[in-house]
């Protein structure tokens, strides 16, 4: 405290100095043994407890004022001469500092608020400090011979004792709590008043009689000693010790009485307020003990219950019912209901507050959970949601515990429940993300394996196993995957993979091999990482690259067949840029050209352009690159015959096709280009032109055969006739006499005969006469129109009908319009003849329509119908008696030599119907 | 030419059939003309001499088919005419007995030589056919022992030899054998031995023990 520094205050010093001066006043006014002014000494209580509490330093200045003080009083009252009281005050001061040397050695501040205190006080301050000042004071006046020194030693040792037994308590209890001191209560006030009230009251009662009443003033004495504590004991003390001077001076007191008793009176008044102060302080120092014990207490229950309320746990204390008696401010924060609202209920609580408070789902558990421990007394555990305030569930863990008696009975339940909700969420999350990765450990897709950088394999998934064909129990039994790798991968692996594992913490994937249980390879594609701090553990990744290396086989393969198939087909191909510049060739044009492509470069000409000059011929040059210029630019394919010049100096004919390849996008990505020798082809083409053209010249020769049979027959019939006819006539004119009427009659058959022999050859003639004409398309609804035409006359004279059916929009067929407008006319006058002999059923029907791809035309009359349909067709057949016979079967071989057919059909009932076909050759132009 | 005889002609070509007609008719001859094969094969003809000249190609049936179908019975020599003739179809026929082929335009004194021997071979064999019929009738008037005698003594057995075959006395064969001679109208027995084979009967035993025929 800065009042006690080494420098007191002047202000202090000053009432220091009046407190002293009253104590040598009080101490005059209480001397009343004759002939010595020895009295209770209250200023070396004040000196004492001064001292006590100052600084040593400033001890001096202290003894100083005291000095100055105890000067004054001897001037005012005591009247010893100088050198006496000087000693008188060494010995004070002496006494003074030996006494607050020695109850300061006990701990300082001086407080007084435990019993060693008071007591050291007592002993040290109250019962040998006095012995220095008594004995000090004595010798001085028994060396001036004021008085006897054992005379005046007990006095004086009985007064100062008593002085620090009433004055240092009160100077203690006034220094250190005139700031400090609480204020008091209105209660408390009005107590300490009636103490006071009767403390004097008891005060005036026993110090004015008997002596032994002297002591009723015990009881409130003590009792504002606890009630008050030291502050209670000092202020009733110094009331006692005023009141006891004052009947003693003023002679009522039981201490006053003649001078001869005085003595011992004053030593009974020094007893008396030595016994009460020395009660009344123990009694305050074990108060006041007491009180602080109480206070700490009661503070300690408070930090207690602070720290339950600070805890993170929400605790609830439960009878041994379960009923519950305590929730912590959490609990009751938490859930927004006191336990008093809780409690409200009446009946069993513990249902509804279950359910109003646990989670649904685990309700049930719960509820008997706790039934069961009340009824067991099992301490529980669980873990369940319960509802806040805000509504929202919250993952708690609880705990309850029964605290028994000594009885082994319950007293009550202790019930902690910590919030576990951000573990069981981090928890939750936690499974959840391992179960990820145990779902990816056991997915089939990729195998995982923790392996160590010791070869071992510490964990393998089923996927991995089943790649390398091994079972669980040879993982089991310590699978290896070093011993699984390959020789030159254990090299690797030494070499390279442990120093990346090492230094990067991950190994890159990579392919790899692994052997299989049955010793055959399995490539992999295999990555691995450490474990996190870990250098020699991991995790390894491995995909099974069986069917991806199996499919890049039969891909490289396949690629490698084509390329043989493109390099090995007996065509020259070519691939050209988009542009036609040629990049790449394959042998069979290499080697016919002579030259690889290469070699076109550096000639200052593109290659497509250097390849054409250099080998189409001149005569095919321009034309070639027309059509490839023509190509190029719109994309349409190429195709053309030219001669290419081979690597000997030969022309020889080829065909090149080249057609775009294009992108998904359209785009022409290159050109394929083919190219065939068919110098073979067209030298044999040529020759087979020259073989057809004999054999069409044979074929016309056979017709020609074939037609002179016909001509043969035709002719023969009617020169057999006439020549038969000739020798009769000549027979019959020969006759005598001659016969005249009947080889007349054979004269006029051998005209008629020679006249249908000459008619016969110039029909033929007529007929073959545009058989060498070319065909071209033609709509042959046009030759029907015609042909119609040519048998208008003979049909009017027949009075035959002509029924006509010919669909519009026929093809075009290429026929010779002459041979065929030939063939319908023969046709259609063969029915109308036939009907000309069954006389007037004349309908001759005539259809042309389109059957496929062919166009059918069909001629069918009612004649008598025919006996042999194929036999009409051969060429010496006949069936008429006049005209041309033999006219079916070149017309068979006029529709053959078109493409077509004609055959003959029987109509019913009667009837025949001639059918030639026409291959169509495009549909007409509209 | 006056004996009677007649000539078959078939050809579709009337021109042909009255041609034909009118120039065997100035030869004197009878001829008659059919312009089908049916129409000839239905036709009654009568017993006489005759000689049938067909055309190869005919409407309904070939002229080589008919040929062969009429083989089996009595029919005339046949002389083919055929507007183109050619060499197998040729060759076919006069295989099978035809009596020329002649290609139209054929000329008169080819086709009356023709019919002249066709004629001739015909009224030869209508003889011989004639001949044999009396034989025939002749040996049927043989007695059931005359018949198993005669076989084997046109076979050369001595008497003695065809008694001891059939069981009966020599003496027995010797009138048997008498009587077959003249019943059959044979002046000596080679007369014998020839109608007998003209009767193909079968020369069942040779007088060499053992032998086979001859």
């Amino acid at each position: 405290m800065r009042v006690w520094s080494d420098r007191p205050e002047l202000l202090h010093l000053a009432i220091f100095f009046a407190a002293y001066v009253l104590g040598c006043g009080f101490a005059q006014a209480l001397a009343i043994i004759p002939e010595t002014g020895i009295s209770i000494w209250l200023p070396s209580g004040l000196f004492i407890a001064t001292l006590a509490l100052a600084s040593r330093r400033s001890w001096p200045q202290w003894v100083v004022a005291g000095l100055l003080a105890e000067l004054v009083g001897n001037v005012l009252w005591f009247h010893n001469p100088l050198p006496v009281a000087l000693l008188i005050f060494a010995g004070n001061a002496l006494e003074a500092v030996v006494g607050a040397w020695l109850v300061t050695r006990f701990g300082r501040p001086v407080r007084l608020d435990s019993l060693p205190e008071v007591l050291a006080l007592m002993v040290l301050g109250a019962g040998i400090a006095p012995i220095v000042g008594a004995t000090v004071a004595s010798a001085t006046l028994a060396w001036f011979d004021m008085q006897s020194f054992s005379a005046a030693w007990p006095l004086f040792w009985l007064g100062n004792a008593s002085g620090v037994l009433i004055a240092a308590p009160l100077a203690l209890a006034l220094f250190q709590d005139w700031r400090s001191g609480t204020a008091l209560s209105e209660p408390r006030w009005l107590e300490a008043a009636a103490i006071g009230l009767i403390l004097l009251g008891a005060a005036v009662l026993s110090l004015s009689a008997y002596l032994p009443f002297a002591y009723l003033i015990m009881p409130p004495l003590l009792w504002a000693a606890v009630r008050f504590e030291f502050r209670g004991a000092a202020v009733s003390l110094a009331l006692i010790a005023i009141i006891a001077a004052v009947f003693t001076i003023s002679g009522d007191s039981q201490f006053a009485g003649e001078p001869g008793s005085q003595t011992l009176k004053q030593i009974m008044l020094h007893l008396f307020l030595a016994v009460s102060a020395i009660s009344a302080v123990i009694v305050a120092a074990i108060s006041r003990q007491h009180q602080a014990a109480l206070f700490a207490l009661s503070e300690r229950e408070r930090e207690l219950s602070q720290l339950v309320d600070l805890l993170p746990a929400y605790i609830r204390r439960l009878t041994p019912e379960g009923r519950p008696f305590f929730f912590n401010k959490r609990l009751t924060d938490y859930i927004g209901a006191s336990l008093e609202e809780i409690n409200a209920i009446d009946g069993d609580r513990l249902e509804p507050a279950v359910k109003d408070y646990v989670h649904p789902d685990e309700a049930g558990d719960v509820e008997a959970a706790i039934r069961s421990a009340v009824a067991t007394g099992q301490a529980y555990s669980l873990k369940y949601r319960m509802r806040g305030i805000d509504g929202v569930y919250r993952w708690i863990e609880t705990r309850a515990e029964p605290l028994r008696n000594q009885d082994g009975t319950i007293a009550q339940w202790y019930s902690v429940s910590i919030d576990i909700d951000e573990q069981v969420r981090l928890y939750r999350e936690l499974e959840e993300r391992e179960g990820k990765i145990r779902r990816l450990i056991d997915s089939d897709i990729i195998g995982i394996v923790f392996w160590d950088l010791d070869g071992r394999i510490l964990e393998a998934n089923d996927a991995f196993l089943r790649m390398v064909q091994y079972e669980r129990e040879d993982l089991r039994a310590g699978l290896r995957w070093f011993d699984m790798s390959p020789p030159e991968w254990q090299e690797k692996h030494a070499r390279y993979e442990a120093e990346e594992l090492m230094a990067t913490g991950k190994m890159q994937a990579r392919e790899k091999e692994f052997f299989r249980k049955d010793g055959s390879r399995v490539p992999v594609l295999i990555g691995a990482a450490c474990f996190e701090g870990q250098s020699t553990q991991g995790v390894a990744y491995i995909l099974d690259l069986t069917a991806r290396r199996q499919a890049e086989a039969a891909l490289s393969e396949r690629e490698r067949f084509l390329w043989q198939v493109v390099e090995t087909l007996p065509v020259m191909v070519d691939c050209a840029a988009p542009d036609g510049e040629p990049i790449y060739r394959n042998q069979q044009l290499r080697e016919f050209l002579g030259y690889d492509l290469e070699a076109l470069d550096g000639t200052g000409k593109s290659r497509l352009a250097g390849t054409l000059d250099a080998g189409v011929h001149p005569d095919d040059l321009e034309g070639v690159k027309t059509n490839y210029a023509h190509s190029l630019a719109t994309g349409e394919p190429y195709a053309r015959r030219h001669r290419l010049r081979r690597f000997d100096g030969e022309y020889r004919w080829v065909e090149t096709r080249a057609a775009p390849m294009y992108d998904p996008k359209g785009e022409t990505v290159q050109w394929n280009v083919i190219c065939l020798d068919i110098d073979g082809e067209v030298q044999t083409q040529e020759k087979l032109r020259l073989a057809q053209e004999r054999l069409s010249r044979a074929s016309q020769a056979a017709s020609l055969a074939e037609l002179s049979a016909s001509i043969a027959h035709e002719v023969n019939q009617p020169l057999a006739a006439i020549v038969a006819n000739s020798h009769a006539c000549h027979r019959w004119l020969m006759d005598s006499p001659p016969n005249l009427a009947r080889a007349k009659v054979t004269a006029e058959r051998i005209i008629r005969d020679a006249n249908s022999a000459a008619d016969v050859v110039s029909r033929i003639r007529a007929l073959f006469k545009r058989s060498t004409a070319t065909r071209s398309p033609t709509e042959l609804g046009s030759v029907v129109a015609e042909g119609l035409g040519l048998m208008a006359d003979e049909v009017v004279r027949l009075r035959v009908r002509i029924d006509t059916d010919i669909e519009s929009d026929l093809p075009l067929v290429s026929i010779d319009r002459v041979q065929i407008l030939q063939v319908l006319v023969n046709l259609m006058r063969n029915g109308i003849e036939a009907m000309d002999v069954t006389k007037g059923a004349g309908v001759l029907g005539l259809r042309v329509r389109l059957m496929g791809d062919t166009i059918q035309t069909e001629i069918s009359d009612r004649g008598p119908g025919i006996a042999f349909p194929e036999k009409i067709f051969e060429p010496f057949f006949t069936t008429k008696e006049h005209g041309m016979g033999m006219g079916l079967a070149v017309c068979r071989s006029i529709v053959e030599a078109h493409d077509g057919r004609l055959w003959a059909e029987r109509n019913e009932p009667h009837g025949a119907t001639f059918i030639f076909t026409l291959p169509a050759e495009a549909k007409a132009a509209k | 030419m006056t004996e009677d005889h007649i000539v078959f002609i078939v050809d579709d070509d009337h021109r042909i059939c009255e041609a034909l007609s009118e120039l065997l008719s100035s030869h004197g001859i009878r001829a008659k003309v059919f312009e089908s094969a049916g129409d000839y094969i239905g036709f009654e003809k009568p017993d006489v001499p005759a000689c049938l000249i067909l055309d190869v190609e005919l409407p309904d049936i070939n002229g080589l088919d008919l040929q062969r179908q009429i083989a089996e019975g009595d029919h005339p020599p046949i002389v083919f005419i055929t507007g183109h003739g050619d060499i197998p179809s040729t060759v076919r026929a006069i295989k099978r007995g035809a009596v020329d082929f002649l290609t139209k335009p054929f000329s008169d004194a080819h086709l009356m030589a023709a019919i002249q021997t066709a004629l001739e071979q015909d009224r030869k064999s209508r003889a011989d056919r004639a001949d044999l019929n009396a034989v025939r009738r002749r040996y049927l008037e043989l007695t059931q022992r005359e018949r198993e005698v005669l076989p084997l003594v046109v076979s050369g057995l001595l008497n003695k030899q065809a008694a001891a075959e059939l069981g009966i006395s020599e003496v027995t064969v010797e009138i048997h054998r008498r009587n077959v001679m003249q019943k059959m109208a044979a002046a000596s027995f080679a007369d014998l031995v020839r109608l007998a084979e003209r009767l193909e009967i079968p020369i069942t035993h040779s007088r060499r023990t053992g032998g086979s025929g001859s």
